[in-house]
């Protein structure tokens, strides 16, 4: 095989062979148009640039899979159940949220839980737009009606979460069933330790329904707000109220 | 430790760029020379084969190079003393092989002495320089398409089959003259046509572009002596020039 000098460089030269191949190879004082037949020809079998690009390419894909790894761990902690949201109306519903309050799962506890949430669908929704929906079946479905109570028992390790929601959830139901119907909203929080706290909420018609309306009790003296609760020490004295006499520990006649 | 970060910086940069590798071997020939002249256990000169071979060693070092690897340096002189192994051995094993300055008979006329008297000195050299002028030429046109000579190497084919497939691409364009005619107007390979007609991978085509402008530039009129060289690889399943 002969080959065909092409171009000379202080440590390489580039040959032409008769089957077409250039070639780097070891330039002994070659000069260019020559013809020679011993070659030393230049080893390229590490590939510096490729070996280079090669490992940029593995810290690139390491790098997004880790990426990937925390997205899809973000997304399985975001859909993971935080709380729950026990209603109990006579239907009884167990109401599954993350930490943002997105509703994840309704699982009905009974029978008529059960039918309640057939063929609705909470997806993609948060926890108080399926309250209210669900309200609303109750509603529809003759399990809720004037006068009746709708006892809510919140669920979770958080005691923020649980202070928080319970008087977010108990004033959001209480706005939004004012116009439709009179019922009793009770919140009880259950923290990890089975403790159990009521909290006694107006119903959206207290005023109205109450028996202890203002002209009963006359103006405030005091000056305050109109709530029933105002009064309460002035007439918690003369009647058995239901709502009233929240022991020390935190336990009230509702506990039971 | 700062020089080997230099170092270090300096053979990443030259990984790159031929021509920065060239410069680096420059600037380190005192070493390259020292660990020949270890090697060979006397002074290594310019004139020496080993010193090519040396530099030939230090270039690989260049491109095999990782910082795994260790300090570059050591990894240079390791590759050096490796390659000088080897050729050493091959040099061996030529030996006893008839030598151009042996007597060949009783003439005492040197097997050397016979060569130069077959061919003519003068035609030789005007021979070579002609060679020199068709490859400068070749080079010059090349540069217009952005391509060097260092660039074809390393984008030749290193495959049979990717030979084949390239070579296939070329002797169909040599055949279908219009394809290197659009090549010159254009100064685009036209990729479509060539994969078409020879029925070669386009993406193997496209992987080779340098290595398949060179040759079909080749191919152009005013190559005949580089033609002449490829004969046996092109012209025997019939090529024409434009």
């Amino acid at each position: 095989m002969t080959y065909l000098v092409m171009e000379c460089h202080l440590s390489y030269a580039i040959v032409l062979d008769e089957e077409c191949n250039f070639r780097k190879v070891a330039n002994f004082h070659y000069e260019v148009g020559q013809t020679v037949t011993d070659i030393v020809e230049m080893n390229e079998t590490s590939t510096p640039l490729k070996m280079k690009s090669r490992s940029w390419v593995y810290k690139i894909t390491a790098a997004a899979a880790c990426f990937v790894l925390l997205v899809a761990g973000l997304a399985n902690m975001m859909m993971t159940p935080f709380a729950s949201v026990y209603v109990s109306i006579n239907p009884e519903l167990r109401v599954d949220v993350t930490r943002n309050n997105a509703v994840v799962d309704i699982d009905g506890l009974n029978d008529d839980g059960k039918r309640l949430i057939e063929g609705y669908v909470y997806k993609n929704k948060e926890l108080d737009p399926v309250m209210d929906e669900l309200m609303d079946r109750a509603i529809a479905m003759g399990y809720l009606s004037e006068g009746g109570t709708i006892h809510l028992t919140l669920d979770a390790k958080d005691d923020n979460w649980v202070l928080t929601t319970s008087e977010g959830l108990s004033e959001h139901l209480n706005g939004y069933l004012k116009d439709k119907t009179s019922v009793t909203i009770e919140v009880e929080q259950r923290n990890q330790d089975g403790y159990k706290i009521i909290i006694p909420i107006e119903s959206t018609d207290y005023d109205e329904q109450s028996p202890y309306g203002d002209n009963e009790y006359g103006d405030d003296d005091d000056g305050g707000s109109d709530s029933p609760y105002d009064d309460r020490d002035e007439y918690d004295d003369d009647a058995d109220s239901g709502y009233d006499e929240i022991d020390d520990d935190g336990d009230s006649d509702y506990d039971d | 430790m700062q020089q080997e970060h230099l170092i270090i910086k300096q053979v990443t940069a030259a990984k790159a760029s031929m021509k920065d590798a060239d410069d680096l071997i420059r600037q380190y020939l005192p070493f390259i020379k020292s660990e020949a002249t270890k090697f060979l256990q006397r002074p290594c000169t310019d004139q020496d084969d080993e010193l090519s071979v040396a530099m030939i060693a230090f270039h690989e070092a260049i491109g095999g190079y990782s910082k795994e690897r260790g300090a570059f340096m050591k990894y240079a002189a390791l590759l050096i003393r490796s390659r000088l192994i080897d050729f050493q051995r091959k040099e061996k094993r030529h030996f006893g092989h008839v030598s151009l300055d042996a007597a060949q008979n009783e003439d005492d006329k040197t097997l050397e002495e016979k060569m130069a008297d077959d061919v003519n000195d003068y035609e030789r050299r005007e021979g070579l320089f002609a060679t020199k002028r068709e490859i400068e030429e070749l080079s010059k046109i090349m540069a217009e398409y952005k391509i060097s000579l260092t660039d074809v190497a390393e984008n030749s084919p290193k495959q049979a089959s990717t030979r084949e497939a390239c070579g296939r691409a070329v002797r169909y364009a040599i055949e279908n003259p219009e394809i290197l005619e659009e090549l010159l107007k254009t100064k685009k390979l036209p990729l479509a046509s060539l994969a078409d007609g020879s029925g070669a991978v386009r993406k193997t085509l496209e992987r080779h572009r340098k290595y398949i402008i060179a040759l079909l530039l080749i191919q152009t009129n005013g190559y005949e002596i580089i033609r002449g060289h490829l004969k046996h690889a092109l012209s025997k399943r019939g090529g024409r020039t434009i």
